[in-house]
């Protein structure tokens, strides 16, 4: 494996020297080495480091897969629901830091999880894993390469340009290492074009949070909560020249439970539904989602695409407007627990599904004052219980300004849940929760 | 081998590798003109549909099993989409699995299973050669020999189709296409009277002749 590892490293080298500071052009024996070599790494770390039986694979067991086939997992809600997607982010990164592009990275991330499936273990290959890194990979690994690519900054710098550089590491590991090893860490050139988002806004926002039901199955709790929120694009400023232009992503942190959501939506292909220089805009835009929700009360997430029109209608000419979105969407594959679901040492059920969710805004430039929304999904279990399903998550946001991008923020928002089983009654459930926010808000604008 | 042949040979070889690469060059340097001229092949564009039929086998397993049924029996699809471009075809795809003799069982025990996905073939070259890939949803239907009659369990989940073939353009409007794929279907709990398997998927092989127009 080091000499894997050394022939890679010195065939990066090699490709570096032929341009150092230009834009990569797409190096698909790179991306694929590099793809083995995630699968090679994180085998031979977990045989050799961590001593782990299921690391230890061979080829009567890759025999014994290819005779059995899938079949789903036991893993826990975090393992299967946030940390296979973040490998499949690894297996996309690896292709997109060689330059591939978006749609050809894909089959980078389906492949890389193929293959460790069927290699990487001793278990046989899981549906569910292979849907969650492949799928979950893609829009994250995309998110990330993009996020990353903001972060950093070919143009600056002596210890900035290092620190930056370091905040980018744990979300494109793959994409830091490939720019360490080509010296690209130090290097000045020019930036990417998904360095310059257009239009964004960045919005942090600390505080505290009630809800009902969370810790436990009665009365109301407090905790500490923090609260991350950033749309990179603007899908009436931007029009579309590429996918995830324009996405949005939310994550929740909680004193309780810590990691407690994540959320990102990326634009995969857009257009103009009316004239552009129109008063009021009409786009239509296809997406992909992702959706991790996780804390003691509700464990709801999966991989989704929907389609759907994003409308603005402006208000005077400084900026302000109402905007609404309307979105229909399929679940490729989701994930959700309730009493009496499960399999195994599992405790929720897998399954495909659909459903649709709607918003209401008021905003300036895109950075909201007041949002309201309501989601509904429908998950058919596969996986785990004989169930069906309904989740219904809605409500409302107020964002006031206050001074210098500082504001306050109040949120209320309901998860309500029905699941009917062909052998056990209904389970009906709802959880309120409020949050109580100081927010800080940085935001830019290109028309 | 005597020293003097192993001295002929290695400098024989070291000869031969040397002309090589100093060839090497010279040659990826002509014209393009000078090398032989590909065959025309119709540039895709518009919209297409294909049909074709072909054997199958079907592998079934389940959660806790430990080893799977498996049988043969005929597939067909059809495959109706647009293209993206040159190299990438989008599309939908409805395929199905007919087993009326499942495993060993009687000839009354049956197993049908279908797909409905989203495709996306894409050729990678100049030539016919293209892989697939495609997710969806999907159905199936188990029938075994009950006390009063066939029993029935019916499951709905999730499809996944992926595989390769080569398209043969007889004419601009018309090609053959060989396929060769793999379609998965995870649908669920199979009930029925005094048996349960949990968590069913079947995993379909496919060899396959199309008719594509365009």
């Amino acid at each position: 494996m080091t000499a894997s590892l050394l022939a890679v490293l010195i065939l990066v080298q090699l490709d570096s020297a032929q341009s150092p500071r230009s834009p990569p052009s797409p190096h698909t024996v790179m991306a694929i080495s590099q793809v083995a070599l995630i699968n090679t790494f994180v085998n031979r770390v977990d045989a050799w480091v961590f001593q782990q039986d299921w690391a230890r694979s061979g080829t009567r067991v890759w025999g014994r897969h290819l005779r059995l086939g899938w079949e789903w997992d036991e893993d826990a809600f975090t393992t299967n629901m946030f940390a296979h997607p973040y490998h499949g982010s690894l297996y996309f990164n690896a292709a997109r830091a060689n330059g591939v592009g978006f749609f050809q990275a894909v089959p980078y991330a389906i492949m890389g999880s193929w293959t460790w499936e069927y290699f990487g273990e001793k278990y046989r290959p899981s549906l569910n894993d292979w849907y969650m890194t492949s799928f979950g990979g893609i829009t994250l690994g995309e998110v990330f390469h993009r996020i990353t690519a903001t972060i950093r900054d070919n143009g600056a710098s002596g210890r900035g340009r290092t620190l930056r550089e370091l905040a980018a590491l744990p979300m494109d590991p793959i994409g830091s290492l490939n720019r360490l090893v080509r010296g690209q860490w130090r290097a000045r050139g020019v930036n990417p074009p998904e360095h310059d988002p257009g239009s964004y806004v960045f919005r942090i926002g600390g505080g505290v949070r009630f809800a009902k039901g969370l810790i436990a199955d009665s009365g109301a709790a407090s905790m500490g909560a923090m609260l991350v929120d950033l749309l990179y694009g603007d899908p009436f400023a931007t029009e579309y020249r590429s996918p995830f232009d324009v996405f949005g992503v939310r994550l929740m942190l909680s004193s309780h439970g810590g990691f407690s959501s994540l959320r990102a939506s990326g634009r995969v292909y857009g257009t103009n539904l009316n004239n552009p220089a129109s008063r009021a805009r009409h786009v239509l835009a296809v997406n992909t989602r992702y959706d991790y929700f996780k804390n003691r009360a509700q464990s709801v997430g999966g991989q989704s695409v929907e389609i759907g029109i994003n409308s603005r209608w402006p208000i005077g000419s400084r900026g302000y407007a109402f905007r609404t979105s309307l979105f229909v969407d399929g679940v490729l594959l989701g994930a959700i627990d309730a009493s009496g679901t499960g399999l195994g040492t599992r405790t929720y059920d897998f399954g495909p599904g659909g459903g649709a969710r709607w918003e209401f805004g008021f905003d300036r430039h895109g950075a909201r004052f007041v949002r309201v929304f309501g989601q509904l999904e429908y998950i058919h279990a596969v996986s785990g219980a004989s169930a069906d399903h309904i989740v219904d998550f809605s409500g409302i946001e107020a964002n006031i300004p206050i001074t210098r991008g500082f504001g306050i923020a109040a949120h209320s928002t309901v998860f309500h849940r029905i699941s009917r089983y062909s052998t056990a009654p209904k389970d009906e459930r709802n959880y309120p929760e409020a949050r109580l926010l100081l927010t800080w808000t940085k935001a830019g604008f290109k028309p | 081998m005597d020293q003097s042949r192993v001295q002929a040979l290695r400098r024989t070889i070291c000869g031969v590798t040397l002309c090589v690469l100093l060839t090497a060059p010279a040659w990826a340097q002509q014209p393009r003109s000078a090398r032989p001229a590909r065959p025309a092949r119709p540039h895709r564009s518009g919209l297409w549909g294909e049909i074709g039929f072909g054997p199958g086998r079907i592998r079934v397993a389940c959660s806790g099993c430990t080893d799977v049924v498996a049988a043969g029996g005929p597939t067909g699809y059809f495959r109706i989409g647009g293209t993206v471009s040159d190299h990438v075809l989008i599309g939908f795809e409805a395929f199905s699995f007919l087993d009326r003799a499942f495993g060993s069982s009687p000839s009354d025990t049956t197993a049908e299973t279908a797909l409905a996905t989203v495709v996306v073939i894409w050729f990678p070259g100049q030539r016919g050669f293209f892989f697939k890939g495609g997710v969806g949803i999907a159905g199936g239907q188990f029938t075994l020999p009950g006390t009063a009659g066939a029993d029935t369990s019916n499951g709905a989940g999730i499809g996944l189709t992926f595989g390769f073939g080569w398209d043969f353009a007889i004419s601009r409007n018309f090609a053959i296409t060989t396929n060769f794929a793999a379609h998965v279907t995870a649908v669920g709990d199979v009930v029925l009277p005094g048996q349960r398997v949990d968590d069913v998927i079947a995993t379909m092989y496919q060899g396959a002749i199309g008719f594509t127009f365009r």
